[in-house]
């Protein structure tokens, strides 16, 4: 486990991922703290597919690929889904000093749910953990297949940030609705009942387990 | 038994055909892979190593065909070094072959004594700790060279591994390619190199490759033999003399002595004028039999 996070969250990764964040919760302006998570769900899915698109991709670069290819399937998906997650985890862990920074540096105003309670707040950050948590979960998985599939991470962030620009528009939010990928920051903030964007967290999930049952087929044919 | 090839050709998808209809034998024991950049060495390494499936023809390892449904018994068979390898910049020498170890599935324990082994056996035990980015280019081939060493492979394919290395690093991971061939009955090493002098100090069999085609194949000394005769020195004052002459035949090797200019000549006949026969090296070898199939006229 040591060894795949020296290999899959290397010193510069992890420095632009915090710079990243740091920088986020400093300009990106919010007046309610039911507001941070919609300004933090878009940004760091972008974060997500940029850092894992190299999981497997590196080894493409650095044509280690080849000796790869001589390894048994199974110890290699092993230590491919154990780079995803290590690097999942690090995004969450990012995403939650996030939220954290964002009250540290903007105080916003307490209304946790509607209900300004701290039980309100408590209850509020972790709806959105569980959502962010999927949407990491999803575009980190979702790159990694693309990077795979085409041998090329820039392939990866690139069919990714297409992706990303189509769910996170106004026409994406016309077309998709309550079943669009970010439903979670497009969700109505006032109405604390509504939990219809549950429905395209469900998306990302299925999606989401479909990346990862497909990427052991595609490592194995694209090598 | 080794390794069969026949009638094997690869062409990739902009029509540039790699190897074309190709026949080999490869025996036990050390074996090299002479050929000029782009002979086609190390797509045939690609599809020995089972990276690449060529278009036709097929190829077998000890009876095993190489076919989709073998591919897993055949990895298991083989250790492989590719030409151009970048392991894990951040990881330090033995966590990166601890690694590669529990990549390939090797029982912990044997790998940790293999790694030790290796390590002390390539003088880098005591850059163990020492992280990849650090080391030099030497050592990083011969880590690389342990990895493919590490599940003790019945065939070891190399793939130039001295090129740009200095003397002493050529000639230790030569050594090092030697011994294991013959550390064990049974295992064949694949040497592509195209520093003819390592092959010459390593290996007795080789094959020579030009444009997908195997020119030669066979004993070191049996070349040698074929290109006795055909080795020619001539001394010359006159430079004109020494263009036109270049221009004639193949040149293996120009020196000025003196004011004199003493040239090697490889031509099947005799140059018109004086001149006499001497010994031929293997690269004098490899210069005729690479350009007697392809161009007979000018030798």
């Amino acid at each position: 486990m040591i060894r795949e996070m020296k290999i899959s969250l290397t010193f510069q990764k992890q420095a632009y991922a915090v710079f990243f964040v740091v920088i986020l919760s400093l300009v990106r302006g919010v007046a309610y703290s039911n507001e941070i998570g919609i300004a933090l769900e878009t940004p760091m899915a972008l974060l997500a597919f940029t850092f894992c698109a190299d999981t497997y991709a590196q080894e493409i670069v650095s044509k280690r690929s080849e000796i790869w290819q001589l390894c048994p399937m199974k110890k290699r998906m092993h230590s491919i889904y154990r780079r995803i997650v290590i690097q999942e985890m690090f995004l969450l862990a990012l995403t939650v000093i996030g939220y954290g920074l964002f009250f540290l540096f903007q105080n916003p105003y307490r209304n946790g749910m509607g209900q300004g309670s701290i039980e309100g707040e408590i209850y509020q950050f972790f709806v959105y953990f569980a959502a962010i948590a999927v949407t990491l979960g999803f575009w980190g998985l979702l790159s990694t297949l693309f990077s795979c599939l085409f041998r090329n991470m820039w392939v990866g962030i690139g069919g990714c940030l297409l992706l990303w620009l189509i769910t996170n528009s106004t026409i994406g939010d016309r077309i998709f609705g309550a079943w669009n990928l970010f439903s979670y920051t497009f969700r109505n903030a006032e109405n604390n009942s509504d939990y219809s964007w549950i429905c395209g967290k469900a998306v990302c999930v299925c999606i989401g387990i479909l990346a990862a049952a497909a990427l052991p087929e595609i490592i194995k044919k694209r090598g | 038994m080794g390794i069969q090839i026949e009638d094997l050709t690869v062409t990739f998808k902009n029509n540039v055909t790699a190897i074309n209809h190709a026949d080999l034998e490869i025996p036990k024991g050390i074996f090299g892979l002479l050929g000029e950049n782009g002979a086609g060495k190390t797509t045939l390494m690609r599809v020995l190593t089972t990276v690449l499936s060529p278009t036709s023809g097929t190829a077998s390892l000890d009876g095993i065909l190489y076919s989709e449904g073998n591919f897993e018994k055949i990895r298991k068979k083989i250790g492989y070094l590719p030409q151009e390898i970048d392991l894990y910049p951040n990881l330090s020498v033995q966590e990166c072959l601890e690694y590669m170890g529990d990549l390939a599935g090797i029982p912990r324990q044997t790998y940790k004594e293999r790694i030790h082994y290796y390590l002390e056996k390539t003088s880098l035990a005591e850059h163990r700790r020492k992280k990849m980015k650090q080391l030099s280019g030497g050592m990083k081939r011969r880590v690389g060279l342990i990895q493919a060493l590490l599940n003790e492979p019945e065939f070891l394919i190399v793939d130039e591994p001295t090129t740009g290395l200095d003397p002493e690093e050529r000639i230790r991971i030569r050594n090092l390619l030697a011994d294991y061939s013959e550390g064990s009955e049974g295992r064949t090493v694949l040497f592509s190199t195209h520093v003819v002098e390592d092959l010459a100090a390593a290996c007795s069999r080789l094959a020579v490759m030009k444009k997908g085609k195997f020119l030669y194949s066979g004993n070191i000394k049996e070349l040698l033999e074929q290109a006795g005769g055909h080795v020619w020195i001539c001394k010359t004052k006159n430079e004109r003399v020494a263009r036109e002459l270049e221009k004639k035949y193949h040149v293996s090797s120009k020196q000025y002595v003196g004011d004199e200019v003493q040239m090697k000549l490889i031509s099947e006949a005799p140059p018109q004028m004086e001149c006499s026969s001497c010994e031929a090296t293997l690269e004098d070898a490899y210069i005729y039999v690479a350009n007697k199939e392809l161009q007979p006229g000018l030798l």
